[in-house]
């Protein structure tokens, strides 16, 4: 193997276990540390939301966001499916859906309105989540969507969202964790302070996994930001040769 | 000066997070980092597209054969955070490229790569993705 090869190699393994602080280290305007102060505040003491925002859980391998010790409670017949996922089977080779709890390295705005709460994803969508306290439609009414049918709230100073109606078509992060159509996922969006908004994601998929499991991250505040086009089907010509396993 | 420096500290700082960044699919699944290339080349082509900008080179040997290359780099929303333009690479430029060849590509047409350094034939170093040169 040449010297570049294990090099890079190490690079990758680096890459795997970056901790979340080294994505503050970024290129260009992101290169700086987020801003520090007050929380800011709406007319009705509600935090403001308003941000264009980087990160949340990990890109590469979400399991690096469970607490201390922990590992994905996965079912083995779920383990096995994983394993035998190819890269090509990533909805993300082919510019699918990327709901949460998978992030991507690219911004993104969390917009609050009375009636909705929308997430805008630079790569490269949008999710809506109802905020006017409906409850989930069940059985049939209930279709299985790449993004789910989300209902959020207040909860102090967290909005916390509730998901399900969930296919099972879409992957937690570029390792390939999956989940079943009955996955049920609850996310806490706090921000704590002027430039970071903490982020926490618990999945409930008794299908796939024996138990629920919580995973804990932030995003930084980017500011000065926009976001920036990214039309993910227009050139993708990299999908027919994509070989092998995924990472 | 400002704007070379600006681009390689980007390039060094990117590179903390490179493998993340280079996020619609994994560079193993389809680069082969032991094939390591370096070339220079006449651009012929930019494509200023995701998921993946692309410029396209012809390199002309000594004996006078013209090989032509589909070098794979960044998207626009992250080249343009490390200092690019649209504009900023031109038909006609020369440069010098490092990078990856890909496992396997189009049976016949341009050798897909993708570019993991480029330097410009005044000498200036630009970001090209996530592949970044270690010796840097």
């Amino acid at each position: 193997m040449t010297s570049r090869a294990a090099a890079f190699g190490l690079i990758a393994i680096l890459m795997a276990t970056a901790p979340l602080s080294a994505q503050t280290r970024l290129g260009g305007n992101i290169r700086a540390n987020p801003p520090s102060g007050p929380v800011p505040r709406l007319a009705d003491g509600k935090p403001d939301m308003t941000g264009v925002w980087l990160g949340g859980l990990p890109v590469g391998d979400i399991s690096t966001a469970l607490p201390k010790g922990e590992t994905m409670p996965i079912r083995p017949e779920w383990k096995k499916k994983m394993d035998g996922f190819q890269a090509n089977d990533d909805p993300q080779a082919h510019c699918l859906p990327l709901p949460p709890p998978r992030f991507t390295p690219y911004p993104w705005r969390m917009v609050v309105t009375p009636t909705h709460t929308f997430f805008l994803y630079e790569m490269y969508d949008y999710r809506q989540v109802f905020m006017d306290g409906r409850t989930h439609p069940s059985g049939d009414d209930l279709d299985p969507t790449w993004k789910g049918h989300s209902i959020g709230r207040w909860d102090g100073d967290a909005l916390v969202i509730d998901t399900v109606g969930y296919n099972d078509k879409t992957w937690f992060d570029n390792k390939g964790w999956p989940h079943s159509d009955k996955m049920h996922l609850t996310e806490r969006y706090t921000r704590t302070d002027l430039g970071t908004m903490k982020v926490e994601m618990t999945i409930d998929d008794p299908v796939a996994y024996t138990k629920p499991f919580t995973l804990t991250g932030a995003a930084r505040l980017m500011p000065n930001e926009e976001l920036v086009e990214y039309v993910c089907d227009e050139n993708n010509q990299d999908a027919p040769y994509l070989q092998g396993a995924k990472p | 000066m400002k704007m070379i420096a600006v681009m390689v500290v980007a390039a060094a700082a990117l590179l903390m997070w490179a493998a993340p960044a280079l996020a619609h699919h994994s560079f193993a699944a389809q680069y082969d980092a032991s094939k390591h290339i370096e070339l220079k080349g006449v651009v012929t082509k930019v494509e200023w597209t995701n998921p993946h900008a692309r410029f396209y080179i012809d390199q002309t040997s000594d004996t006078g054969d013209v090989t032509s290359w589909n070098f794979e780099m960044a998207s626009p929303n992250v080249l343009v955070r490390n200092g690019w333009k649209r504009t900023s690479l031109k038909i006609g430029d020369e440069v010098t490229v490092t990078g990856y060849l890909a496992r396997t590509g189009p049976p016949a047409g341009p050798k897909m790569a993708i570019a993991e350094s480029l330097t410009a034939s005044d000498g200036r170093k630009m970001f090209a993705s996530s592949a970044t040169d270690l010796s840097r």
